[in-house]
């Protein structure tokens, strides 16, 4: 039965691969484009919600699958690793629990790709052409390396069992590698059509022929390295964060002690890929940013102080919430570790600083504004939050937003450890006077920061990043050296987590989902009414970007179609799962569940 | 099991209805594409400077930065005490009235930055057609000031040539067809050269698009003769290494140029190096 189901999902993603396959190859011949392109048809519709809306979310839902695919391999290779050189065999089983969710959801990646593809060709045909004649032989190299990443796939997933064993496991460890490797360059590929759209190279103008634009010019582009880099990230963010609400949905959904136990670990271990990726996930996105002052200020003055000016601060809001449901996760998680009552009294505090920090960061600061609205206010700015919310202010209430996370993950980790080591005392008091430290550098720029101009005071924000940066890396040294034969206080209890925790994970996913949503929308949207920025101007009738209310019913409806048919394809897969939960069950027997990947200290 | 699916239901349909509703709370401004201006030959200064604020604040995106007086000098209010643009633009340059110097200040941006700010103004003749640039001048003028634009410095309207006062050829472009003289037949091999849009592929003097050859030394290593059929007759003489690009030089310069401006630009491209 396992083995038919899992030739059924196989054939399902082949069948999808080979529709994209077939959809790029034939599209990625000019002269059938230039068929579908005949003279005085630029644009095409679609029926009730009309093309934009079509193609935007084709696009976003294919990006999603996209990230969930390219995500999860990257843990699951760590998660086999761990399993492999630490001798703990729970982890080679919920690294292939990861890939079996990989697998499935592969299918529906390649066939929105293939609806995207034939939504661009229908509706934007001119659009498609000019592409095309650019980036015709990345397109064949697409294809091929999708080909490959394929059977890279089926090999991974349906030769664990065959290969589990000396050297052979190495080999098959490696085509892990591989998958990451061939998911990544299509990955970069695809990156570099967008990218282009964002920032064409210099010299190319309206008047600029397509086939006299360089495809390896239109490649490296000036924002495509920031998104590869930022993409690479998010996409583990986003893997994580699907994992875990997929784990407590087992969890809420279990009958047994030893499947609440394994999705009760396997949610926390999503959990914390998603919070610790997103903890440097700003920093990719400041150099994106940077990238596209760089290239174009008026195009990062459209996304910070233009049209776009309130859109981050409904990211802010979000961001706040994933750090409140995050920190509230791991918190409720401690109730399930001896010993962690005595780190109880400063949950409080960490709340209270973290809910400063969103009130901070999400206040309005430098918004377009109409004229009557610019004399209502007095002035250019608001007289009140003009002053509290300069980026002086949000980057000390981010820093120390990720501070307080951070601290969180550490006293998880300390809950029920006690150090043996002579030095434990010493190491514990230079982890404190690290935070500390970190927080007065933070603390002191963002104040110094009100008293020098803008153009000293943009540098800043360097000092107070390696402040934390730094603090995060010598901190988690010290801790894993300190960690080294520690004496117990108890195992984690796995499992006895209250429903309510698991809720958290459901937010954690809803809220990643519905932000990348946005910042799909904010990256795509800067380029206002151009399809190509100052190269092709988009001609349509849905040429307008429009305003962001609009643009947060695309996403919600985006939102929901992805967790809908992520829901369904996860159903599906469980249909299949009793054999690998039989496993899981067995081991967790043996080994009670010990502690998570953060947690060195071994089972009681 | 049926009561967890909806818990579930709930609060996934919950938080999305929140940003929903958050999102759609906030000001709702949207991107607006900027519309050709028909104003017609006999348009007034007041029409003018209608079309140009409606511009100032919506597609033109100006208010991005000169609205709020940080990133651009305020434009709408007083800056550092010199009153507000209409006021203080006639004596921003000396030699430049106020109207010069604010079509000037929207083309070529980079000449006229204010001490004190980043030059990150754009040309604004990229994305506003030449009636829209004049509607905008009109408008900032009457800030403070007295508009003093009209139909005559349109000229031809919005696909002709810029008015009396503008550069030549602001807005760019490919060139005609055939029939009628670029830059309103002027001889100044650098109007030409803006008109045809040549700059678009050819680097001069440092400037320029990398797609075509670089025509900084063209005059060391080619003679006038072959300049002048290279203009007239593109695709006689590919030079090595842009084989790839043969055949985009459009061959139509010969119905376009008079044949002084023709000797004009050879001149020109003869006397590089």
């Amino acid at each position: 039965m396992k083995r038919r189901a899992g030739e059924w999902r196989g054939w399902a993603a082949l069948v999808g691969a080979l529709a994209l396959v077939v959809v790029g190859a034939v599209l990625a011949e000019p002269a059938w484009a230039q068929a579908a392109a005949p003279a005085g048809r630029e644009y095409g519709d679609f029926p009730v919600v009309g093309g934009r809306v079509a193609v935007w979310v084709s696009a976003q839902l294919h990006l999603m699958f996209a990230a969930f695919v390219l995500g999860v391999p990257m843990f699951a290779v760590v998660a086999e690793a761990i399993g492999m050189f630490g001798g703990e065999k729970r982890y080679d089983k919920l690294a292939k629990e990861f890939t079996r969710l990989l697998l499935i959801a592969y299918s529906a990646t390649a066939i929105w790709g293939a609806i995207l593809s034939f939504a661009l060709v229908i509706i934007y045909p001119r659009f498609w052409t000019h592409m095309v004649e650019i980036f015709e032989v990345s397109v064949w190299i697409y294809v091929g390396l999708f080909f490959l990443e394929s059977f890279t796939l089926y090999l991974y997933y349906y030769g664990w069992d065959r290969w589990s064993a000396g050297t052979s496991k190495y080999v098959h460890w490696g085509l892990g590698i591989l998958l990451n490797v061939f998911g990544t360059a299509v990955m970069f590929i695809a990156d570099s059509w967008l990218s282009y759209m964002m920032s064409p190279a210099e010299g190319v103008t309206v008047d600029t022929p397509a086939s006299a634009i360089d495809t390896w010019v239109a490649i490296t582009n000036a924002t495509w390295m920031p998104i590869n880099i930022h993409r690479i990230l998010a996409n583990v963010v986003f893997g994580g964060a699907i994992v875990g609400a997929y784990a407590a949905y087992r969890f809420l959904t279990a009958r047994t002690d030893e499947e609440r136990a394994h999705y009760d670990w396997m949610g926390y271990v999503g959990n914390s890929i998603a919070i610790g990726a997103l903890i440097v996930l700003p920093f990719a996105g400041y150099y994106l940013g940077r990238e596209i002052y760089e290239y174009n200020q008026q195009m990062g003055i459209t996304m910070m102080g233009g049209f776009m000016s309130w859109l981050w601060i409904i990211q802010a809001f979000l961001i706040g919430v994933l750090f409140l449901a995050g920190n509230y996760y791991l918190w409720v998680g401690m109730q399930r570790i001896p010993g962690a009552e005595r780190f109880t009294p400063y949950t409080k505090w960490m709340l209270l600083v973290l809910v400063i920090g969103v009130i901070v960061w999400a206040t309005p600061h430098t918004m377009i504004a109409s004229r009557a609205e610019l004399a209502a206010m007095g002035g250019s700015h608001h007289p009140f939050l003009g002053v509290l919310g300069v980026m002086s202010a949000k980057n000390t209430a981010v820093n120390l937003m990720i501070l307080t996370t951070f601290l969180s993950f550490l006293l998880y980790r300390r809950a029920n450890k006690d150090p043996v080591v002579p030095w434990a005392r010493t190491g514990t008091m230079v982890q404190g006077l690290m935070f500390l430290v970190a927080s007065i550098v933070v603390l002191f720029y963002g104040i110094y920061g009100y008293y020098v101009p803008a153009v000293q005071r943009i540098g800043f924000s360097v000092y107070q990043v390696l402040a934390v940066l730094i603090t995060i890396v010598v901190v988690v040294a010290i801790d894993v050296a300190m960690g080294r034969g520690a004496q117990s206080r108890g195992a984690i209890r796995w499992g006895q987590m209250p429903p309510r925790s698991q809720y958290a994970l459901f937010v954690l996913a809803v809220t990643f989902t519905w932000l990348m949503g946005l910042m799909g929308f904010a990256r795509s949207g800067i380029r206002q009414h151009w399809h190509i920025w100052e190269v092709m101007r988009d001609t349509s009738e849905w040429a307008a970007t429009p305003a962001l209310g609009y643009a947060a019913q695309v996403i919600t409806a985006c939102v929901l179609i992805f967790l809908g048919l992520i829901g369904f394809i996860f159903w599906l897969g469980g249909l299949v799962e009793k054999p690998i939960i039989a496993d899981v069950r067995a081991d967790a027997k043996a080994a009670a569940y010990g502690g998570p990947d953060l947690d060195p200290v071994p089972a009681e | 099991m049926l009561m967890t699916n909806l818990k579930i239901l709930a609060v996934v349909l919950g938080t999305v209805t929140l940003y929903t509703v958050l999102a759609s709370a906030i000001p709702q401004v949207e991107s607006e594409v900027p519309q050709e201006l028909d104003l017609g030959a006999d348009v007034s200064t007041e029409e003018l400077v209608a079309a140009g604020e409606e511009l100032y604040q919506g597609a033109g995106g100006c208010v991005a930065c000169h609205g709020l007086g940080t990133r651009a000098p305020n434009l709408l209010a007083d800056e550092a005490g010199t009153g507000q643009i209409g006021a203080r633009c006639g004596t921003r340059e000396p030699g430049k009235d106020c109207k010069t110097y604010l079509h000037e200040a929207l083309v070529q941006p980079m000449e006229y930055i204010v001490e004190g700010y980043e030059p990150i103004m754009p040309d604004m003749s990229r994305t506003l057609s030449p009636t829209q640039i004049w509607a905008m001048v009109a408008y900032l003028e009457s800030l403070g000031g007295t508009a003093t634009v009209t139909a005559a410095d349109i000229g031809g309207g919005e696909g002709g040539a810029a008015g009396a006062e503008g550069p030549a050829g602001a807005g760019g472009g490919a060139p005609p067809a055939g029939g009628g003289a670029l830059a309103a037949g002027s001889t100044d091999p650098m109007d030409i050269w803006r008109a045809g849009g040549c700059g678009a592929c050819h680097q001069l003097d440092g400037e320029g698009g990398p797609i075509g050859p670089a025509l900084d030394d063209i005059g060391a290593t080619r003679d006038r003769d072959y300049i002048r059929r290279a203009i007239l007759d593109p695709g006689a003489d590919i030079a090595e290494g842009y084989e790839q690009v043969g055949g985009v030089m459009p061959p139509t310069f010969g119905g376009s140029l008079t044949a002084a401006q023709l000797e004009a630009l050879v001149d020109m491209l003869a006397g590089e190096g």
